[in-house]
């Protein structure tokens, strides 16, 4: 029974998870990233359970250096950017 | 880069000066090249500029260049891609899951004499149980192949040929993929007799055909869960059910486009053998899995003979980083299953309601209850290749892969009844985990203004404008 984290401690971790995942060079990866830790980290931050919080706070400390390490790969090897992300898109086609 | 010419201009002027003395002493491992071969070579006067570096003779014609990478980053833009059924994205959580062992961890999973081998196997071991989880197996029944392709031949003609003195029948559909179909040609050319049901006009199997097609002798049914062009999910606890009656029959299916999206039970649905891909959940590609029932055991002829890994199976070594990141792929669409689906509709919705608000005549190909991530459209009047080729910045296909490169139309269109004008002019829309409402957008928009060009070209646009029936000219009078 580990006692739960406080709200600076996951509001924190909220931050940083989140410039780690805007930090992800691919256009798709990035916004999936994003989407995805603020669903988490909202429906993380109205829980109640405390139980279910520090097991979650664990689980997303991990996911954090996943999403680092794996930012960092995917900003080595990273493709041009999508039409969608290039300022005053030319229009593709004919 | 100021080295690199340094050297190669200081090679090529101690040449020039002395062409005997290079000949004469050749270099052995450990003799260092003597000072009287250094060479001091002027910094061209550009060299700070390296932008505008002049061409010399001794450069023959080669350029000094930025990094082609770097270039296009700058100036080049990707297609946005949306053929998630040819094969998906490695999700940067399942490569960060396989780097180890494709660094440091390299043992062979097979080596039971020491710690590399044992940590690659028991990596492979939770792999196999994250993949039997997704689809409600045991970790046991999981044997690892090459990919999709390779379960299905393996499992067909294993199955076949296993059984081959009693049952001489095989029951499939003719939307099956190729490696199916192609793998009950073979079969058939060895003398088996194959059954191919036809579909429906929505692309289900006809459960009665079903029934009426199995025999005494039929060895195996093999049946795809989802297909890959329509996106059509075959009932198939309904099938199971069928196929459980007739004993002795084993049921296959190939659920390379179905794992890791829909929910699947192997028990509930009855299903004996079936294939799964690593590439279509956001795996690598190169591996998959066979699905081979142990209890009641389905028993099969091996294709590949050798040192017996894989319950005896499929010999050869596992490769451990493929394995591992299918089984993280496995574990994270689990995960993610409902989350995903949920997007995926929604994103399907945007993307149809789109395009039917602003475009007339398209088709929806197969049963509308499909799989949402598979959207498969005719756009009537509009020829599929042509509209391909002038949607440059989206990745899209008329079809399966394996056939993007020949101009046929698609045989599975064909086989749910659409006319060959509307299988010429299918697209499939593969929408993704990754896939976000932008891209939707902007494929819309795209597709929209490419069909309306395209139409406002076409004579054939322009007669059925005009109130006449094309079906009712005869193309070929002079």
């Amino acid at each position: 029974m580990s006692t739960q984290p406080t709200r600076n401690a996951l509001l924190g971790l909220y931050g940083a998870t989140l410039r780690a995942a805007r930090s992800f060079k691919s256009y798709n990866f990035r916004n999936y990233f994003l989407q995805r830790t603020r669903d988490n980290f909202r429906s993380l931050l109205a829980e109640t359970d405390s139980d279910k919080v520090s097991r979650a706070y664990k689980q997303a400390v991990g996911e954090l250096a996943m999403l680092k390490r794996s930012a960092i790969v995917n900003q080595l090897y990273a493709g041009p950017p999508l039409p969608i992300e290039v300022h005053g898109a030319v229009k593709g086609g004919v | 880069m100021l080295s690199r010419l340094g050297t190669s201009a200081a090679a090529n002027t101690a040449l020039k000066r002395s062409p005997k003395l290079a000949v004469a002493v050749r270099r052995t491992f450990v003799q260092p090249s003597g000072a009287e071969r250094a060479n001091v070579v002027d910094v061209p006067p550009s060299f700070k500029n390296v932008g505008h570096f002049t061409p010399r003779a001794d450069m023959l014609g080669f350029k000094l260049d930025a990094s082609v990478h770097e270039k296009s980053a700058t100036q080049k833009t990707r297609p946005i891609y949306l053929d998630m059924q040819a094969t998906t994205p490695v999700d940067p959580r399942v490569l960060d899951a396989m780097l180890p062992y494709l660094t440091d961890q390299f043992g062979n999973p097979h080596s039971r004499t020491h710690a590399y081998g044992w940590e690659a196997e028991q990596a492979i071991e939770v792999a196999r149980q994250h993949v039997a989880a997704l689809i409600g197996a045991e970790a046991k029944d999981i044997v690892f192949t090459s990919g999709a392709t390779e379960s299905n031949n393996m499992i067909i003609k294993g199955v076949a040929r296993f059984n081959q003195d009693k049952k001489r029948h095989i029951i499939t559909v003719q939307t099956e993929h190729k490696c199916v179909l192609d793998s009950c040609r073979k079969l058939s050319e060895e003398g088996f007799e194959i059954t191919y049901l036809p579909v429906e006009s929505n692309g289900l199997v006809n459960l009665e055909a079903l029934d009426a097609a199995i025999r005494p002798d039929t060895a195996l049914v093999s049946i795809m869960l989802v297909n890959n062009e329509t996106g059509v999910i075959q009932p198939m606890k309904d099938i199971g059910a069928i196929v459980r009656k007739h004993r002795g029959v084993y049921l296959h299916t190939d659920a390379a486009q179905a794992v890791g999206k829909i929910p699947i039970d192997v028990n509930e649905a009855n299903i004996d053998v079936m294939s799964i891909s690593g590439h279509k959940l956001y795996g690598p590609k190169g591996v998959g899995a066979a699905y081979v029932r142990r209890r009641p055991r389905v028993r099969l002829d091996p294709i590949l003979s050798g040192g017996g890994q894989e319950r005896g199976l499929r010999s050869g070594t596992l490769p451990t980083a493929l394995a591992v990141g299918m089984g993280e792929a496995a574990r994270i669409s689990k995960l993610e299953m409902a989350r995903d689906h949920a997007r995926i509709k929604q994103l399907s919705e945007r993307l149809l309601s789109g395009i039917h608000s602003q475009v007339d005549h398209v088709i929806r190909n197969g049963d509308p209850n499909g799989y949402p991530g598979c959207v498969n459209l005719s756009f009537a009047y509009v020829e599929g290749e042509s509209l391909l080729m002038a949607l440059k910045d989206i990745a899209l296909s008329s079809g399966s892969a394996c056939t993007s490169a020949s101009l046929e139309p698609s045989y599975v269109l064909r086989a749910l009844g659409a006319a060959e004008d509307m299988a010429h002019s299918s697209l499939r829309f593969g929408i993704g985990r990754f896939t976000t409402e932008a891209e939707v957008d902007f494929v819309v928009q795209n597709i929209v203004r490419v069909v309306q060009r395209l139409r406002d070209m076409s004579p054939l646009w322009e007669m059925v404008q005009e109130g006449i029936d094309i079906n009712s000219i005869n193309w070929s009078q002079h």
